[in-house]
């Protein structure tokens, strides 16, 4: 071997340096150069009908701050927002303007801060605020509503339909057939709950409602195995023209669990900044190995870990299934499906809670579900197989089998 | 209104909760060292947009130029709402404005200095920005006291949060200044080139212009122990001079010629003009390399009641540092020392690389440029 440098060392090396400087630069502080560069994009333009609306009823808070009115009608406002844009900015906006009034509660803003506890899965003490609103005002259905709302949630089936029936009582039938179909829905009688959905559908054109409520149909049909009444349901809520996270997400899992996920690619592409629904947007592309996937994973990854930072627990179900489905990590997938099964209890909730179970070889939390299964009798004939296949699995703490 | 209100419950209810961007977080570092206080503070643009109001022409996009143009609007409100008390309120206040980019979009950086009324004892930290907008927003707080680190997140309750100045012990702060030095090796990857250029042929022997494998094991641990210890010995010296304050040399000189030791030694190896003396190499080069540590010391700060045991925590630390790399590469090296792929590949070619490496710090540094690490 000579001393003299062979050809091929000096440009092996010009080649290896070169990817050296090629290297990507981590996320640091920058100064830009340029002040036309754009360093952030705003939700909303200010001469936006929407800005201009929130302007003006931001006007009136400032005008009257005292005024309980205007700022229920502010905080509402930023709340509607915050569930149509999947962004939770709106509810801190919200919820500061509602802790301004310290104890000084009326009925009104009592109803705001119930939905912000449910918003931040606080249920022992949104049911308290709404159980305080019917102390100051009985007749209020929107209090008796939210409240069956979350004993659905909760599992809590004989409290649930306590409250559709007060919903009954004041001559509320949408309202009524919304909450008693879903209880049905819940509690193993999938037709009855489909007939209760659809009466409702019948007496409303609210676009609002039957929007919810065609979802909520094409939920119940899907559990049901009738794929294309599900899909007719969907498409026409789809229709109606209205940003809704919980249609997209519904509809997505629909296309995902049909293995339609080309069509879930193109549905989601603009949405990437919700996180639910950026995870079924990255479950279609990881289905379909598309190169977008991985730099997808990655942003649920930093967001998760973000959330996690600031102590935020309100996203363990989707975070379970990013672990279980994208991560292949079933071991701590069946942790925080079994977590989120503390607090929610859902078909969704459930289903997840299975799956990681049956990945990580976990009985004892598959035992969790397959109880409630048993108690409420559900349906869906996909979340009975799941359940039956659980039953091999040994019922003491076992987490080291990983099988998919 | 109240139908509205009724109708919507059960319409948004399954929303809730679930389908989110991330809430409202500002991200501050803290580092306060006596009565010095260094932070940086990342707060997103959203929020101050929602609090100040940045887009100036209406088109939904926040420029540089439209932030730039509220600097001093923004470090008024952002420091109004931010207190820190070390034997009274230390005065803050915004020395630059930058950018960055976090999970959720785009951040305002404040890089923030001040200076408090005591160097010792307790401090306090109170946090209310955004507080009165946004009850769901955070502050995540990473603090630094004295070098002991906590982290904390304030919230609307939690809002005032108080340090208490453990006396550090004598052994946890030689620990602490050892694993600093560990680690500096170990991120300082021109020490390590260097030190590794001047290994690399410690297993060699030049016979006849060409380079084969010495014979025997000693042979070469002498000549890796003679490189390595006067490597030591002349960075230790300088490195207290320079940390004692008793010489002192500009950095970017320093750093220039750091870069250009390692140069010099991977063309050593390339076209040997220095073979045998190679510790005097290790030597003369060390002295610079002490100077370039002395630098990180510096950053790191050396307490007042414990420069001595401090200094010491952090030469052997580079010291345990370098041993790791050469318990590590030699005896590899001493295996594979007739093989192809270490006389060709590993030699050679890492040589090169070497070379070309650190002429690229070596531009970069003594003409201030930013070729690599920009």
């Amino acid at each position: 071997m000579n001393i003299k440098y062979c050809q091929w060392t000096f440009r092996l090396s010009v080649a290896l340096l070169g990817t050296l400087l090629a290297v990507p630069v981590l996320s640091a502080p920058r100064t830009p150069i340029d002040d036309a560069s754009v360093i952030e994009r705003l939700p909303f333009r200010a001469s936006d009908s929407r800005s201009r609306a929130l302007a003006d009823l931001r006007a009136n808070v400032l005008k009257a701050p005292e005024d309980t009115s205007a700022s229920v009608a502010l905080a509402q406002a930023y709340f509607d927002l915050a569930l149509a844009r999947g962004d939770p900015r709106y509810v801190g906006y919200a919820d500061a303007i509602v802790t301004r009034f310290g104890t000084r509660m009326d009925a009104e803003l009592l109803m705001v801060r119930g939905m912000l506890r449910q918003y931040r899965h606080d249920f022992a003490a949104a049911l308290a605020d709404f159980a305080a609103v019917l102390m100051l005002d009985p007749d209020r259905a929107g209090a008796h509503a939210w409240r069956g709302a979350i004993y659905l949630v909760e599992a809590q089936y004989a409290n649930a339909r306590e409250e559709c029936a007060a919903l009954l009582r004041l001559q509320r039938p949408v309202l009524h057939g919304g909450c008693a179909g879903l209880a049905q829905a819940y509690t193993g009688q999938l037709a009855g709950a489909y007939a209760t959905l659809q009466q409702a559908l019948a007496l409303t054109y609210a676009d609002d409602q039957r929007l919810w409520l065609l979802t909520r149909l094409g939920e119940v049909a899907a559990w049901q195995g009738q794929s294309a009444k599900a899909e007719r349901h969907y498409r026409e809520a789809l229709a109606l023209g209205q940003d809704d996270g919980y249609l997209l997400a519904a509809w997505a899992d629909f296309l995902l669990d049909n293995r339609r996920p080309t069509e879930v690619v193109k549905l989601l592409a603009s949405w990437e900044a919700s996180d639910g629904l950026l995870l079924r947007l990255a479950e279609a592309e990881a289905a379909l190995q598309l190169p977008a996937a991985s730099a997808h994973i990655q942003a649920l990854d930093d967001r998760f870990a973000a959330a996690k930072l600031r102590g935020d627990t309100t996203h363990r179900a989707e975070e379970a299934r990013f672990q279980l489905r994208l991560r292949k990590n079933p071991a701590q997938a069946v942790e925080l499906a079994a977590a989120n099964y503390m607090v929610q209890k859902e078909p969704r909730d459930l289903r997840i809670l299975l799956e990681s179970a049956l990945a990580a070889g976990d009985g004892k939390a598959a035992q969790a579900a397959r109880d409630w299964l048993q108690r409420t009798g559900f349906e869906d004939a996909r979340l009975r197989a799941l359940a039956a296949q659980t039953l091999q699995l040994p019922t003491s703490t076992n987490k080291s089998g990983g099988t998919p | 209104m109240m139908r509205r209100l009724a109708l919507l419950v059960v319409l948004l209810f399954c929303q809730a909760g679930a389908w989110a961007h991330k809430a409202s977080d500002s991200y501050l570092v803290v580092d306060a060292k006596g009565a010095t206080i260094a932070a940086q503070w990342d707060i997103a643009l959203r929020d101050i947009d929602f609090a100040l109001g940045l887009d100036h022409d209406g088109n939904a996009e926040v420029t540089w130029g439209e932030l730039r143009a509220r600097q001093s609007d923004l470090s008024a409100w952002a420091l109004s709402r931010l207190e820190i008390e070390r034997g009274g309120a230390c005065l803050l206040k915004v020395s630059s404005l930058q950018v960055d980019d976090h999970t959720d979009g785009g951040y305002a950086v404040l890089n923030i200095t001040g200076e408090c009324p005591e160097a010792a004892g307790d401090l306090a930290l109170q946090y209310r920005l955004l507080f009165d907008l946004d009850n769901l927003h955070r502050g995540l707080l990473r603090l630094t006291l004295d070098g002991a680190t906590h982290t904390t997140v304030l919230s609307p309750t939690s809002g005032k949060v108080q340090f208490s100045a453990e006396q550090v012990s004598r052994w946890a702060q030689f620990k602490q200044y050892l694993m600093e030095g560990i680690w500096h090796i170990w991120i300082g990857f021109d020490h390590i080139l260097f030190l590794l250029s001047l290994l690399l042929p410690a297993v060699l022997v030049v016979r006849m212009r060409h380079w084969q494998g010495v014979e025997r094991f000693g042979v070469a641990l002498r000549e890796v122990l003679w490189v390595v210890t006067s490597f030591t010995a002349a960075h230790s010296i300088t490195l207290s001079l320079a940390a004692l304050g008793l010489v002192s040399l500009p950095s970017r000189l320093v750093e220039s010629a750091i870069a250009l030791s390692v140069v010099l030694a991977a063309a050593n190896n390339l076209w040997p003009v220095v073979e045998h003396r190679r510790w005097l190499v290790a030597f003369g080069f060390g002295l610079i390399h002490g100077f370039g540590f002395a630098s990180v010391l510096a950053e790191l700060g050396l307490p007042a009641d414990a420069l001595a045991l401090s200094l010491l925590g952090f030469n052997a630390g580079v010291e345990v540092g370098q041993m790791a790399i050469v318990a590590a590469f030699f005896p590899v090296a001493f295996l594979l020392r007739n093989t192809r792929f270490y006389l060709r590949g590993v030699f050679v070619l890492g040589s090169w690389l070497t070379m070309l490496v650190a002429l690229v710090w070596l531009i970069e540094r003594a003409f201030d440029l930013k070729l690599i690490s920009a």
